[in-house]
């Protein structure tokens, strides 16, 4: 995606089935799909665009072994730094550590999901998005395609066809 | 029913944005005046000393307690509205999942404060975090008081951070519409969310593994919590029941909530069309399962105590029935599993008045469940000797005023200042409903 294009034109698509055709279609071309944006996730505008499955998985699952790993360790060094033996129990309890472990587990793979959301978002994001347009957020699917001034008027051309009310901007 | 259109959903949320009535704010006022009615009972026993509080020997488990489990188990709900019945695309969750888990953040911080209230000398705290200290304290994580810490803080920050990442894409519809001040709050608060498809893409994987990471939690959190009680050897409490009996009741007394929350704020802002009957009697038919959970196991622990033939046991499960405590325990049985079956009739659960009424009902029998479970057992263990009664004092009453002014209080000003049903929850689905005719 091409994003010092100097023109982007935004198609808005009530219909997300014209909305992925577009997409197909600005796939195939010499045009550049900038973004597509949209109300809610939709499984046909994701197959158009074949995006791959979410890396965030691995974040989340990389927090929750380190958080096993902490909660025991940590209900365990706390135990040893005490060291009383009561009614000649052992001093390490690993089954009710495990309780500890497991809430950490829980802890850090939200900690890790969060972290993996942000990082591959890449948000906060606070600068203005060319070509984004608040209809995107309501009730259309908005796609933007970059191109050059020269070719605005054949990108806008196509898109209407398509079915899309047009939004230009620089 | 008439199909909404994606504009009717974000104007009918937006529109409970508005500038509120007087009406609102004395509420408002009137729910603050009660936060600071508990606040100024806390201090008073925080300067004189936790004696005023009326817990004392045999019971020095009051109404901190009760109110602490009640509110944790009022969170429940919560969670499971929003993260296994969404692992089970049940699509009746989606208009009232967002002022569930909001539910869920609040009494989550309602019953926080109960520990630390019921601390007495709450400026220790920090022994209770895993710090060094000049004497080398540390905690004892084979407590299950400090599985609890550990399991509460936990449920605490997973819910927050659950209910924050829900909300992203609402605030940036939020934040599209307003202009001013009001923009530039909502621009910061959306993190520059703008519904790109690779954010979707990432957003959609999180919060699937969200919902997972939640469901586990939320049933080991008030296992843990039952746990203080099973752990103890205490006549009544000291039986391996507790854990599902405690997921089950809160769960119960979670969606109990649920309706009451959600039927005035369906009237008052209009949302008939979004929160409708259908979903409410969904709820009712989920709380006739709940309820028949709890009457299973309230049956069961009678059972349990007859069958061991243990003298004590049975000796607490027969006073509770009969003895001091026979109208808490009746309104807690009548209320918690008889009264809920009324929901079995299609008219008692499509009736608004009934199904506001049953809820209120069910709420008041699983606090005086959490009555009857933790004062009787102390009131009457082993030896008959230390038997005794117990009353809160007016200082309990003020804090237990107080916490319940703390949850309404911070739940009005949710509603007037976020959007209380998650807009792109609703327009999914509308849009599973068009895609499936």
């Amino acid at each position: 995606m091409d994003n010092a294009s100097p023109v982007r034109v935004t198609g808005l698509f009530k219909d997300e089935s014209k909305a992925a055709a577009a997409i197909k279609s600005i796939r195939k071309s010499a045009w550049k799909l900038a973004d597509v944006h949209g109300p809610i996730p939709s499984e046909m505008i994701s197959q158009a665009l074949a995006v791959k499955k979410s890396p965030v998985g691995w974040f989340t699952l990389v927090g929750g072994i380190i958080g096993f790993i902490t909660g025991y360790l940590l209900a365990a060094f706390t135990s040893l730094r005490w060291e009383l033996i009561v009614s000649g129990k052992p001093v390490m309890a690993y089954i009710p550590f495990f309780i500890v472990g497991f809430e950490f587990t829980v802890l850090f793979s939200v900690f890790g999901n969060v972290v993996g959301l942000i990082l591959t978002m890449q948000l906060p994001a606070y600068r203005d998005l060319p070509g984004y347009s608040a209809a995107a957020s309501g009730e259309d699917f908005a796609v933007v395609v970059a191109c050059a001034d020269a070719e605005k008027d054949s990108v806008q051309t196509f898109l209407a066809n398509q079915g899309a009310k047009i939004e230009t901007g620089h | 029913m008439e199909k909404l259109t994606y504009a009717e959903i974000d104007n009918t949320v937006l529109n409970t944005l508005e500038p509120p009535t007087r009406m609102y704010w004395t509420i408002v006022t009137l729910l603050f005046a009660g936060v600071v009615v508990g606040f100024a009972c806390w201090t008073y026993q925080i300067l004189l000393g936790i004696g005023v509080a009326g817990q004392n020997n045999p019971v020095n488990w009051g109404t901190y307690l009760i109110n602490f489990v009640f509110w944790v188990g009022i969170a429940h709900s919560g969670t499971l509205i929003s993260a296994i019945l969404y692992l089970l695309r049940a699509e009746w969750r989606n208009p009232i999942a967002r002022a569930a888990e909001t539910m869920t953040v609040f009494a989550v911080m309602t019953a926080g404060l109960f520990p630390f209230i019921h601390l007495g000398r709450v400026w220790m705290v920090y022994y209770m975090i895993p710090i060094p200290n000049q004497r080398t304290l540390w905690p004892n994580f084979q407590s299950p008081l400090m599985f609890d810490v550990v399991a509460i803080s936990t449920y605490f920050t997973v819910s927050v951070l659950f209910w924050y990442t829900g909300l992203m894409p609402d605030l940036a519809i939020v934040r599209d519409r307003a202009t001013g001040v009001r923009k530039k709050v909502f621009r910061v608060l959306s993190l520059g969310w703008t519904g790109k498809y690779e954010q979707w893409r990432h957003y959609s994987r999180a919060y699937l593994l969200f919902a997972a990471l939640a469901t586990p939690l939320v049933i080991s959190v008030h296992s843990v919590v039952s746990w203080d009680f099973a752990l103890g050897v205490i006549p009544g409490w000291h039986t391996t029941i507790f854990a599902p009996y405690f997921v089950a009741g809160a769960i119960h007394s979670g969606l109990a909530m649920v309706l009451t929350l959600m039927i005035p704020l369906r009237k008052i802002f209009h949302y008939e069309r979004i929160i409708t009957g259908k979903v409410l009697e969904r709820v009712a038919q989920t709380i006739v399962l709940t309820g028949l959970i709890v009457g299973f196991a309230y049956g069961t622990e009678q059972f349990i105590a007859w069958y061991s033939r243990n003298t004590v046991e049975m000796e607490i499960f027969r006073f509770r029935a009969v003895g001091g405590f026979a109208l808490a325990f009746w309104i807690m049985v009548i209320c918690n599993t008889i009264i809920p079956l009324l929901f079995f009739f299609k008219y008692f659960r499509t009736s608004i008045f009934w199904l506001f009424t049953i809820s209120i009902l069910i709420n008041i029998g699983m606090w005086y469940e959490r009555y009857v479970i933790i004062i009787s057992s102390v009131a009457h263990d082993f030896i008959p000797h230390a038997w005794g009664q117990y009353f809160p004092t007016w200082v309990e009453f003020g804090i237990m005023l107080g916490s319940f002014s703390l949850f309404f209080f911070l739940f009005f000003l949710f509603v007037k200042h976020l959007p209380s049903v998650s807009m792109t929850e609703m327009k999914e689905k509308v849009h599973e409903e068009a895609a499936h005719g």
